[in-house]
């Protein structure tokens, strides 16, 4: 590819093609790089490769059945995809869920975004040549994912929030368990910081690189952590609060330079934000019903339907028939690991959802990809992969 | 802030479906000098962008009016917290609505996945291909009228050198040699390098 740059200077670029199958794109992503010895001259994104349907798919079911689909987007915190999907159908039909089912909900999202942060930083750790962090990252993960088993029966497609409510109220022993993977989590973020901060493989590898300021970023619709790691303090559990996010203390964090480094030190310090959300939220914890009890919304208990007719029939008319979402149309964002998970409803009254769409935070992040590497080495551009934390589950849904 | 009000100079309506959120109907004609003076305008200065939905109403029961609906949903980080949306109505005989890519960055993959999944044609597109289908996909899925079980034979690879091509252009450089469109049935194609 013979190319001409403005100063008059004839150039041989070799196209290069990475992915969609290669073991730093995480998933099925592609790029093609024009390249210039090791430089980076200019970069094409091509997504899709991990495109299933979901909205599609969802169409065809009924509404609690969308529930384990979005598992699917972001499989590193799943459940956090279960609860905004939840949360956007328990607002168009205007209920109040009761105190414990919110307070569980904030731990079991922020036990979430643990995982999903400490994923993302292990994972770039490991593309850059470093193991070891990657183990410490991943101790307290399995602790959580200990927890996961207990509560839900899954490890990793959790589908743990229903509409109205969550599946299953927390086990016996779940706040001593919850409190053991704090303290782990806490030992393993000294540890990463002690491994991180000052290392000058990493700084090297990481500080400057992949920069973005913080106008493109939101011209790009960027949300989430990496937005914050340009500087701009935007979380939507704080601008537009839910589940009383407002009343718990804590801090936005924020960045300064909108680089790699940056990226995932707001995450290093988010999961330090969202441990202290969780020791809050376990005082909160007093025992009540996790469900709403409306037999339209939420499906009654197993024991009811076996004992009263009532119950019968409102778990046979939900089962079957699906609940009945008030027609209308709704765009409901939660904020998640990644950013806001945004989902469109569109509602005809029936129990199938007529159109649902998803707005995931990888797709934008991943549209300014091209702006991050180009100027770039390649070897910068698997830095800048990994520290974007592109989920291929969600970006192609 | 009382967004009817602030819509009576573009002729939009404020749509009856949005009962949770600010959901303005605006034609396809006004909807760009909309979107421009929303990004811009003080006292709701939408900065971002945050979706773009398409939506087909061919089995919508009672519905009156174009097939399809496009979504756009803006909130500000001036302002956290205000947000809202705006709708285009779009008719099937006239699939078109001007492109919003000028004003945000984000809109160019929106709109390629409307136009992929709808087939809604966005005038003055920069890049208007298919973004999360195949290259080779024939129809357009998320209509009411594609048959979810329908099954496509999809063979080949996409192509991306002319892309990176037309990047290269718009980053200020000058192709000197174009590189060969490889076909399906070419050796190259079956060598599976790519070839000048």
């Amino acid at each position: 590819m013979i190319v001409r740059d403005s100063n008059g200077e004839t150039l041989d670029l070799m196209p290069l093609n990475v992915g969609p199958s290669h073991p730093a794109t995480h998933g099925c992503l592609r790029f093609m790089a024009a390249m210039d010895g090791e430089t980076i001259v200019a970069s094409v994104e091509e997504i899709g490769y991990l495109h299933r349907g979901f909205e599609k798919m969802v169409e065809r079911g009924t509404w609690q059945q969308v529930v384990p689909y979005t598992d699917r987007l972001n499989y590193c915190s799943a459940i956090m995809n279960n609860i905004a999907f939840c949360r956007a159908v328990e607002s168009m039909f205007g209920v109040e869920l009761p105190e414990r089912c919110k307070v569980l909900r904030v731990i079991v999202n922020e036990l979430s975004r643990i995982n999903d942060h400490f994923v993302c930083v292990a994972a770039a750790f490991q593309d850059l040549g470093g193991t070891t962090p990657f183990m410490y990252a991943f101790n307290p993960r399995e602790e959580i994912m200990c927890i996961w088993e207990k509560l839900t029966g899954a490890r990793l497609t959790n589908s743990y929030a229903r509409i109205g409510g969550l599946s299953r109220d927390a086990y016996d022993g779940f706040e001593q368990d919850v409190l053991a993977a704090l303290d782990s989590t806490e030992k393993a973020l000294k540890d990463l910081h002690a491994c991180l901060d000052r290392n000058r493989i990493f700084l090297d590898r990481t500080v400057g690189i992949g920069k973005i300021s913080a106008e493109k970023a939101i011209s790009y619709g960027w949300t989430g952590p990496c937005l914050r790691a340009c500087g701009v303090a935007a979380d939507l559990r704080k601008d537009e609060p839910y589940y009383d996010y407002e009343t718990y203390d804590w801090e936005v964090v924020v960045g300064t330079q909108g680089d790699c480094n940056d990226r995932l030190q707001v995450r290093l310090a988010e999961i330090e934000e969202s441990v202290k959300i969780v020791r809050q939220a376990l005082k909160r914890l007093t025992p009540g019903p996790v469900d709403i009890v409306d037999p339209r919304i939420r499906v009654p208990a197993h024991k009811l339907a076996y004992q009263d007719m009532e119950g019968l029939i409102g778990r046979f008319k939900s089962v079957y028939e699906g609940v009945r979402v008030p027609e209308g149309e709704f765009y409901s964002g939660s904020e998640c690991a990644n950013g806001e998970l945004g989902f469109t409803i569109v509602s005809d009254g029936s129990g199938h959802p007529y159109r649902i769409k998803v707005r995931p935070p990888c797709l934008t992040q991943f549209a300014a990809f091209h702006e991050l590497v180009e100027g770039g080495q390649l070897a910068d551009s698997m830095a800048v992969l990994s520290g974007l934390n592109i989920i291929a589950g969600e970006l192609d849904r | 802030m009382d967004f009817k009000e602030l819509m009576e100079k573009f002729g939009g309506k404020l749509d009856a479906q949005a009962k949770w959120d600010d959901c303005v109907v605006v034609s396809r004609e006004y909807l760009h000098n909309v979107v421009a003076f929303l990004k811009d305008d003080p006292s709701c200065k939408m900065d971002m962008l945050v979706d773009i939905a398409g939506v087909d109403y061919l089995t919508y029961p009672n519905h009156e009016g174009p097939r399809f609906a496009i979504s756009y949903a803006f909130k500000s980080l001036k302002h956290p917290g205000l947000r809202l949306r705006l709708k285009v109505l779009v008719s099937e005989s006239d699939l078109k609505v001007p492109t919003i890519s000028d004003l945000y960055a984000n809109a160019n993959w929106y709109e390629r996945e409307v136009f992929d999944q709808f087939g809604i044609v966005f005038t003055g597109h920069p890049d208007l291909r298919r973004l999360l289908n195949h290259v080779e996909f024939v129809g357009h899925p998320l209509r009411k009228d594609y048959p979810a079980q329908k099954r496509q034979w999809l063979s080949t690879n996409d192509y991306l050198l002319p892309e990176l091509e037309k990047r290269l252009e718009a980053l200020g450089y000058w192709i000197v040699k174009r590189s060969k469109e490889v076909e399906t049935k070419d050796n190259e194609f079956l060598e599976g390098s790519v070839k000048e």
